[in-house]
């Protein structure tokens, strides 16, 4: 239903800069997701978007229209706040609602919408109820219902999942995207957990600092990660890195010692390993260190290895068992190591 | 079981007996006033205390027979509700304004609206006085009620604000991408929310109000514009003396409207006074 583009955006509060440089280009009914640490300008980014936040710099459009000068309340775009925003003194019923009123839906079609919208978050019980009375998971789903019922151009979410327990993140995780499927309307959602961009996104915009550090799809993210930054933030536990140089084609940090690397003879590197390509060697290996930590999770077991100063995390079996302190040794996959320049943090290999 | 049930009624009967007496400590000045105003004249100013005075409605028929106390009743009533009236109307949009909007001098406009306040009043009472003579609104009660309402409209807008300041903006934020004009975002979405503050600002209006004596005097020279504060004055002086318990009940009916409003309101009161400090 609507294309968005930022083009060069930026916004600054006097000397203090939210985002800058934001070039993005969402497609229809496409679920984006904001991946970045707290403070990185998401919600920022969001905001000019839904027209609460006018850009300092650059362009918003929307379907081709330049937006920037356009209000909040023209936009047609829903969003779901971090805190739900209800309106404590109306009822779920009078919340829902509210869009529909304040956008002159006729009074016959209202009723009709408001029970479809409760129906899709399976709220149809609790309308005549105050916001105070609800649970958070059921708050939560009042302000998606709020949002859809008026089946708006834009949803934007702002870390709606954020207050739940993980069990019931995970349940309305499915939610959110089912529903975003079936009503096929292009969505920004805003996240600090990675679990959740992953497992949602068309594509992931991971920002940092007020900048955005790479565009792509959960896989590309993944596989392909741009620079330290994204891929120090992609993956539970994240992808190690050793910071080292090359040497003769070997690259050499404490305790770390891997032949075969043709790039960056010479220079300072910081070498990337993910957890999953780690393995526990019996003999000769990439690294020897000291076990410093195990711990079982049931379908498998997360083996720390302390190297030099540097403490490296490995996806082991399940079954895997090791004393504290005991010599461990630790091959990598060669096949999927990460090389970035030492300086810029920018991926070479 | 037995032994943690009687700890408990005792702990009731401590706690009754504690607020019985704060009670009492705070109600014993009222009803000393009832008290005067239900005797007779020569039973008030005695050599020897009197435990038991004699009941009587002397005050009672002399302050509505030769009096005008209807009248003074009406115009404080009328005077006192219009100015908490247009302090309202005024003060909210100045409230919301000073709370949400971003302009230059935003923070000098509010501390100077609250620094009206700290002027001694007799300052403006002369220039009032002749603002009024040349309005013609001397001696009526829309002078009392635009002067009461200047008087509270600085700290009603303060009240005000500090309440909207708790607001928090996503609340707006919704309203706003849901589709919603500023002053539809006032109206449904601000006033509802704060409204226990608003009634909180009103009541204390009204209670200067009713006290308000200065300036009622200065504009009120005949019974049109006299109100219950001006009512007592006129105890004071003249042929009879100082009427004391004539004074005591005027007082007390002076009094009694706003207890009961608070007694009313109650429960939006106490959240009122304390919601500003608590962010609930
Ligand atoms: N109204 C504002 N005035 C000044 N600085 C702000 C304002 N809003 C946000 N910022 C700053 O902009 C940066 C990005 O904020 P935000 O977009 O809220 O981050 P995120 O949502 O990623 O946690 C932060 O450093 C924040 O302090
Ligand atoms: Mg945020």
């Amino acid at each position: 239903m609507a294309r968005i583009e930022l083009q060069n955006v930026e916004k600054r509060w006097g000397a203090v800069v939210g985002v800058r440089d934001v070039d993005l280009d969402i497609a229809d009914e496409e679920l984006v997701v904001f991946l970045g640490p707290s403070g990185c300008g998401k919600t920022t980014t969001m905001r000019m978007i839904a027209g609460l936040e006018d850009p300092s710099e650059g362009e918003i459009r929307m379907d081709g229209e330049v937006m920037n000068e356009v209000d909040a309340r023209d936009r047609d775009v829903a969003m779901v706040f971090q805190g739900y925003a209800l309106y404590p003194n109306m009822t779920i019923y009078e919340n829902i609602r509210f869009p529909l009123r304040m956008r002159d839906v006729p009074k016959a079609d209202q009723d009709r919408l408001i029970r479809e919208a409760a129906a899709m978050v399976e709220l149809e019980d609790y309308l005549d109820r105050k916001p105070g009375a609800l649970s958070g998971g059921q708050r939560q789903r009042a302000a998606l219902a709020r949002a859809i019922v008026r089946k708006p151009q834009v949803f934007l979410m702002d870390e709606p999942l954020s207050n739940l327990d993980a069990k019931l993140r995970q349940a309305m995780r499915v939610q959110i995207k089912h529903l975003q499927r079936q009503l096929r309307i292009t969505t920004v959602y805003v996240t600090h957990d990675q679990i959740e961009a992953m497992t949602l996104a068309d594509r992931i915009v991971v920002m940092a600092g007020g900048s955005i550090q790479q565009i792509g799809t959960p896989d590309q993210i993944y596989r392909d990660p741009a620079n330290t930054f994204v891929a120090g933030f992609i993956g539970s536990p994240p992808m190690n890195l050793i910071e080292g140089r090359v040497e003769g084609g070997t690259f050499s940090a404490p305790g770390i010692s891997v032949p075969g690397l043709s790039h960056a003879e010479g220079r300072a590197v910081t070498l990337g390993v993910r957890p999953e390509d780690c393995h526990v060697a019996e003999g000769a290996a990439h690294l020897t260190g000291h076990v410093y930590g195990i711990e079982p999770t049931g379908d498998m077991t997360y083996l720390t290895v302390k190297a030099g100063d540097k403490l490296i995390e490995v996806k082991a079996d399940r079954d895997f068992r090791a004393d504290l302190d005991t010599p461990q040794g630790v091959t990598f996959d060669m096949d999927r190591l990460y090389l970035f320049a030492g300086e810029s943090g920018e991926r070479i290999r | 079981m037995a032994s943690v049930r009687r700890k408990k009624g005792e702990n009731l009967l401590v706690r009754y007996l504690i607020l019985g007496g704060w009670a009492l400590f705070c109600l014993v000045p009222v009803l000393w006033f009832l008290s005067i105003g239900l005797r007779p004249r020569t039973e008030i100013i005695t050599p020897q205390p009197i435990y038991w005075p004699t009941f009587s409605l002397d005050a009672w028929h002399m302050i509505w027979e030769d009096w005008p106390m209807w009248q003074y009743l009406r115009n404080s009533v009328l005077a006192i509700l219009g100015s908490v009236l247009i302090d309202l109307v005024l003060a909210i949009p100045a409230a919301y304004a000073l709370a949400r909007y971003e302009f230059r001098g935003r923070d000098d406009i509010a501390f100077y609206i609250l620094s009206t306040r700290m002027m001694a009043p007799a300052i403006v009472a002369i220039p009032i006085f002749f603002l009024f003579r040349n309005l013609g609104l001397l001696d009526t009660i829309w002078a009392l009620m635009l002067v009461y309402a200047a008087i509270n409209l600085s700290f009603v807008t303060w009240i005000i604000r500090s309440y909207m300041l708790d607001i928090p903006k996503e609340l707006e934020d919704a309203a706003r991408t849901d589709g919603a004009s500023d002053l539809r975002i006032l109206w449904e979405i601000i006033i509802p929310a704060i409204l226990p503050g608003i009634i909180t600002a009103a009541v204390i209006a009204m209670i200067f109000a009713i006290n308000e004596f200065l300036f009622t005097l200065l504009i009120a020279s005949t019974p049109d514009a006299y109100t219950m504060s001006m009512a007592l004055a006129n105890f004071t002086g003249g042929s009879d003396g100082v009427i004391y318990n004539a004074i005591a009940l005027v007082a007390f009916l002076a009094f009694l409207p706003v207890f009961l409003v608070v007694v009313a309101i109650q429960k939006h009161l106490s959240r009122g006074l304390t919601m500003g400090a608590v962010k609930g």
